[in-house]
Parts: structure tokens; sequence; C-alpha cells
């Protein structure tokens, strides 16, 4: 226990992410009914005992702070350790996007070097799994290996990164997807002791390497241990709207929420003291996945509906996602939509998207 | 610290006439509402109130109830000065110190504690009530009156005034007399067991009563006549609002009915008023492509396939296909297997109702109504499949039938 420090990369900036990325990170999207992305990883490190997480930020972190707090919420409010977070820019230049993961260490290597356990995991903020961090750290611990990469069979997302993978499990080559078959897909989940991160670190710092994936993974390969742990559950990542709109749908599935949803690794989120959601007497609500502080009135089929959405009497919503304090007014009309937080759709009102092209109405927006 | 009041919330009681429900757990922790455990209503008030520190005296089984409560962290009542506080009863000094023998003497066994904050005002409250009420305001009228003693009061129905302590008030409403369930009321202020008092001068009190042998050392038969034969000054503090004291089996019943009506005065949603409470850590509610659910509430982590009508369900409740759930109260982690059928019950924590079994009945189907009553089933009691549970019968824990006195 506590042997392991984790470091959260959670300043993604994913264009295709349109209007769901216009006030946020995709790292702090609202997922699943009442979470937010980055409630996964930071449960998964939670779960498997880790105390102390850094968070690395850049740009948009307003409500990445609000939802994060202190962490008591994940249990991280502590005297010594905890959540820290950890807003940057690169060192060369302030004004610019962090171009990998090594470069965004760099500009926190003050705090890496005084993190007080053995081992460090690095992970994306944006990736969406219940992973067992505690069994890959033992693994990693077995197996001798300089870095434990995190990969899973099949393909995760738009996947520009495979690993080829040895009958002992270490990893043999590093490639883009599109020039190999086979092979496994990086889920971007290492685990890597604190010394070794720290030589690296300063190493790619001196030569102006920035990537993980390349200057560590494929370029120090030969020099390096690197073993891969594969991970068999359900993992996503998230890039465009119509992922999202695929991947909050697949929650509808029973094996996908018992994938995610596991009863000894719970999800931990910000909590809002909602009451349970109230059912009038004429509503209908079938296949949806529904969060508490709800009141539904009208019909909910294949939704997926966060904490306080209110649909009004006569209201019909088919496969929607409606997120956190939107309003659905009586009568109104929502098919293959995604309403961000707070939005009001009138009396009346008809939006129709398509499973394949989801409508997406910001934050605020009022139809 | 100095802090202007204290609130002590009296959570010790036995819960006997919940008989089954409250076997291993002291009925403040008994949930309700769906997502709520009783004690979350007086502990939220405290909190919007502004009362800051507040100790909770247990005695009865009181591990749910502590774990539950714990830094008190939900409530906002997890301060370095002030907070939540749990009193169990202690012993000092060699032998000294006993259980709680009534409600005075759990407070005179910790005038310790509420010295510690040199109040001007106690605020004492019971664990077992459902309602909303500004604590502040009854301080306030508490402060203008000058009074020793301030008592929470609202009117009930004539017809009812007899099963309550009744307050007889002159044109102020200062207290003349009361009367603890009056034959032939005077009149129709109940008292609600909620009091404000002047903490110097009830501390003078409830060391006398201490003293006197021959007093059960409770506030509504001792402390509060007494203050009122000394010539105290006693006003009453109109409350007007939902309020309903869950201390039964059919009132515990009521009132969660009461939770589904919008307009019942104890709206849950209202963000001005936030009744909080310690949510577990569960995935939402997934209602399947048979469920039907109206007029009902139903909690995070709860997997519907059958029908809900009528009825409060909490918490990570399982309603198999073709179950048919209506006009009950399902608390935590309950069972309900499919083409059950489960009507006017009382289901506890953890219960598990086998497939096609049947538990209670409508009152409209008993041929002796003075025999129909809800049904009730203890916590993690089992219901084999295909078993019938009739109306008005009780089931504990080890599925032994427990008769209602």
């Amino acid at each position: 226990m506590n042997r392991m420090h984790g470091i959260i990369f959670a300043y993604g900036q994913c264009p295709k992410l349109q209007t769901l990325v216009e006030q946020r990170v995709a790292d702090s999207i609202p997922y699943a009914a009442r979470y937010r992305i980055i409630d996964f990883m930071l449960s998964n490190m939670v779960n498997a005992g880790v105390t102390d997480v850094g968070v690395i930020l850049q740009d948009k972190y307003q409500s990445m702070l609000d939802h994060l707090g202190s962490g008591k919420d994940w249990d991280l409010s502590r005297k010594h350790g905890g959540l820290r977070l950890l807003p940057s820019v690169p060192k060369s230049d302030p004004s610019r996007p962090f171009r990998g993961k090594m470069e965004a260490l760099a500009s926190v290597e003050s705090y890496v070097q005084r993190i007080r356990q053995e081992y460090v995991v690095l992970a994306n903020g944006a990736l969406i799994c219940n992973m067992p961090l505690g069994d890959v750290l033992e693994e990693h611990i077995r197996s001798g290996a300089d870095i434990t990469c995190v990969c899973a069979p099949g393909n995760v997302a738009e996947n520009p990164t495979t690993y080829m993978i040895n009958e002992a499990g270490d990893v043999t080559d590093v490639v883009s997807r599109s020039a190999v078959t086979g092979g496994y897909s990086g889920l971007e989940v290492y685990i890597i002791g604190k010394k070794l991160l720290l030589e690296l670190i300063a190493e790619c710092d001196g030569h102006n390497e920035y990537s993980f994936h390349r200057a560590v993974l494929q370029s120090r390969r030969n020099r390096l241990k690197l073993h891969a742990y594969v991970f068999q559950g359900y993992a996503a990542r998230i890039m465009s709207v119509a992922e999202y709109y695929a991947r909050s749908m697949e929650l509808l599935n029973s094996s996908v929420r018992a994938d995610l949803f596991i009863p000894e690794r719970p999800i931990r989120t910000k909590d809002r003291s909602d009451a349970s959601t109230y059912y009038g007497p004429k509503s209908h609500c079938i296949n949806s996945l529904i969060s508490d502080g709800c009141i539904i009135e009208g019909e909910v089929v294949n939704s997926i509906l966060f904490r306080g959405v209110h649909v009004e009497k006569g209201a019909k919503i088919n496969g929607c996602i409606l997120m956190q304090d939107t309003v659905i007014h009586a009568g109104a009309t929502l098919r293959y939509a995604i309403a961000d937080k707070n939005v009001t759709v009138n009396e009346n009102r008809m939006l129709m998207g398509h499973s394949s092209y989801p409508l997406a109405i910001s934050k605020f927006g009022v139809v | 610290m100095k802090k202007q009041v204290v609130a002590m919330l009296l959570a010790g009681g036995q819960g006997s006439r919940l008989y089954v429900l409250t076997g291993k757990v002291a009925k403040p922790a008994i949930p309700f509402g769906g997502k709520y455990r009783i004690i979350d209503f007086p502990l939220s008030n405290c909190v919007n109130s502004g009362i800051d520190t507040v100790g909770v005296l247990t005695q009865y089984q009181p591990l749910e109830l502590n774990s539950y409560i714990g830094s008190g962290q939900p409530w906002d009542l997890d301060q370095s000065d002030g907070g939540v506080h749990i009193l169990p009863p202690y012993v000092a000094q060699g032998d000294q110190g006993t259980w709680y023998k009534g409600t005075a003497n759990a407070i005179y066994q910790n005038i310790g504690f509420i010295d510690l904050y040199e109040p001007e005002y106690v605020v004492i409250l019971s664990g077992d009530h459902i309602y909303k009420m500004d604590y502040a305001n009854m301080v306030n009228r508490h402060k203008e009156s000058g009074a020793a003693c301030t008592i929470s009061v609202m009117e009930v129905p004539w017809a009812e005034a007899p099963r309550f302590g009744i307050m007889n008030v002159d044109e102020e409403d200062n207290i003349v007399e009361f009367e603890e369930k009056p034959k032939e009321p005077k009149s129709n202020l109940a008292s609600m067991g909620i009091y404000c008092f002047s903490w110097k001068a009830l501390r003078e009190y409830l060391i006398e009563d201490e003293a006197d042998k021959t007093s059960q050392n409770d506030f509504g038969k001792n402390i509060i006549p007494k203050m009122l034969s000394d010539g105290k000054k006693m006003v009453a503090y109109r409350f007007s609002g939902y309020w309903k004291d869950v201390g039964t089996l059919d009132s515990l019943w009521d009132a969660n009915m009461d939770m589904l009506a919008g307009n019942n005065g104890l709206d849950v949603f209202d963000t001005e008023w936030p009744i909080y409470a310690r949510a577990p850590r569960k995935a939402p509610a997934y209602l399947g492509e048979q469920a039907v659910v109206s007029h009902s509430v139903v909690t995070q982590g709860s997997i519907i396939e059958g029908s809900v009508e009528n009825s409060v369900v909490a918490h990570s409740v399982t309603v198999g296909e073709g179950a048919s759930v209506r006009y009950s109260v399902v608390m935590p982690n309950v069972v309900i297997g499919p083409g059950a059928v489960v009507e006017y019950a009382i289901l506890g924590e953890g219960a598990h109702v086998g497939a096609h079994a049947k538990v209670g009945a409508p009152p409209e189907t008993a041929e002796d109504p003075e025999k129909w009553g809800i049904a009730v089933i203890g916590p993690f009691c089992e219901i084999a499949a295909e078993e019938t549970v009739a109306p008005n019968q009780m089931l504990d824990r080890d599925h032994k039938e427990v008769a209602r006195k």
C-alpha cells in the first residue's frame, strides 16, 4: 500500500469535441450520468491505495478546479500528501500547449522530485476505465520492468499506438496502428520508478525531447525493459462528439456497466446532495440511466440523464444525453441530442440529430 | 471557543415501536425517503439555521449511526471548531456515570460538553422527526421574549390533540399550562419536542433534577413542568409546515408516502434549504426495457426491470422483471425477485424477496379491515420464492414472526 504516486495529465484539447470542450478540457467532460471523465482515473488510483495524486493542468481548467476542489470526495484532502493541482505551462514557451507528456513532466519537475513514493503511475485523465492499478503495480514489481505499459486487446478509439508483445509479456515494438496488424492498443497508463522517471525527465528536457511515446518508448526501447500489462476490461477514449455519444450510449448495455461500476472499486465523484429522482404519474421511462435529483414527468427512452434534470409533462426524449440541471419544458421533443449543463429547451420545441451526428447544445443554451 | 447556540440531538431512543426495523440500528439511522436517513433532517436543519455545533446523544445500537455521521462532512459539520460530536454515555471518576436514564439526564451527563462552548442558548432536538425548520427563528423568538424556555408548537386537528403533549397559552403565547395527552384538551397547540433553553437556566434545572431521586429525568415529565410551576417565563414558538414524528411503523410509512406529494411543505428539491445525506458511491439508476415507474422516487444504484408505483425506493435496490411494487417503502440493498408482488409494505435494508413471492396486500382486499395493516420485512430477512407474507404480518431478520403490541 501507498508505494505508488499518481500523476494525471488533464489538459486534453480535442477540437473535434466541439461544444463539449468550449469551456473545459476533455478530461472534465461529464460522463455516465453523474461523473466527469477524470473521476475514473482518479478513483482507479484511490482504489489502488494511492494517497498522493498530482493533476497537471493547462488552460480551461476552471471546471476542473471546481470539480476536484480540495479532493475530499476522493478522500484526497490530506494534511500530508493528497491531491495537488498543478497548473503549468511549457518551460521553453509558456504561450503554447504542451507538445507531449515529457514536456509536461519537465514543467513540474520540482514536484516530481518531492514525491515520497518509490513508484509513479502516469495516466491520462481522459481515459474511461475501471482499472486495478494495484494489480498493475504488482506485475510491474514482479516482472522487474523499468516501465510497465498498460494496453488492451482490440481497438480503443482512434488509437495511434500499438504494442507488439513477446511471450514473456515484454514490449518488443511500439508502432502506429496503421503500420501493423495485430498487437495491443496502448492506453497510455504507465508505471515507472521515481528515480528513473526523474532521469528521463532531465535527459529529455536537455535534448529537447517532449513525447513520452517517441522519446521514451520508441527511442529508448533498447535500453529499457518495457513490460506490457494487458487490461481486459472496458476502456474508452473520447476524441469527438460522435465518439462521446457512442461511448455514452454503450452504458445502456449492462455488460459495459458491469465493467465500469465494480462494487469493490467504486467510482467516486463530487457529491451534490440531490434528492432521489421523482417519476410523475404520467411518466414513461425505459432503457435509461438516470441520476439522482431529476424530476421526470414526460417520456424518456434510451437516454442518459445527469443530476437535476427536469423533463416536463408531454416532453419526449429519445436517444439523448441531458447534462446537469437541464430543463426540457412541456411538449418539447428531442431525439439524438446532447444538452450540455443548464440547457433550457422551451415548450413544444423539436430538436433532432442522428445517432451518427448527434446535435450538441452548448452549456446554458436556450432553445 | 464560545458559541451562541449549541444543539443537542437526542438519538439514543430504542425505537421499540418500529419493532424489527430497529433491531440492530438506532431509530435516527433508519433510511427514509429514498436518499436519506431520519437524522439527516435535524442535522441539515442545524446547518441551514447556522448552528455549527451539534452533540448527538447516542446509546442504543449506535454503530451504524456513528459510522453514518462519521466526521460530519456530508453536513459540513467537519469543523475544527465545533462540528458534530457523538456523545455516548461514559464513566467519569471511578464509578460515576450511568446509561442515559432519561432525556434530561442525557443532557445532564454532557454538561461538560456544552460548557466547553459557553453557549447562551441550547436547542434540544429529537432524532425521529421529519421536518424543515429554521431554528434561528425559534432562537430569535426566545431572545426577544426573554424566556427561560421556548417550546416549538404546532396546531394539530382537535380530534388528534389528545395524542400529544398540549401547551395552553395566554394571548401573548406565554405557556401557562402543559398537559401530556389530555382527554379534554383546552388547546390544539402540540409540543413538537423541540426546545430552546437559556443555558444558564437549564443548567441549574438539570442539576436540581438530577438530585431529585424521584424524578424520571425527562424533559416533558420533569424539567418543563418544574420550570412552569416555578413561574419561569416560558413561551411557545408557533411552527407551521410539514412535521411528522416517525416513531411508529404506520407514521414511518405515511411520511414516506408524503414524500411523493409535491406540495407537502417538505420540498426536498428546494436548493434554498437542502437536506444533506451521506451518499453511497453508486452508479446512476438504470430503468430497463420493461420498467414502469410512476409517482415514485428511485435512487442511484438501483436497477428497475419491473413496475414501481406510489413507492419510495432507496439506493441499490433491484426490482426484477415482471415484479410489481406498489405503495411500499423499499430500503437500501433490497432485492425483489422476478414476478414478486409487494404491496403496502416496508422492506428493511438488505431484505430479499424471492421470485413470485407475495408481500402485503391493499386494504380494499382485506376481509376484516381491523386486522389489515402494512406488511413489514426486517433487514436482511429472506422471503423464499412463491412465499406469501400476509398484510399486517411482520418478520424479523431471521424470518421469525413478531407480533405488534
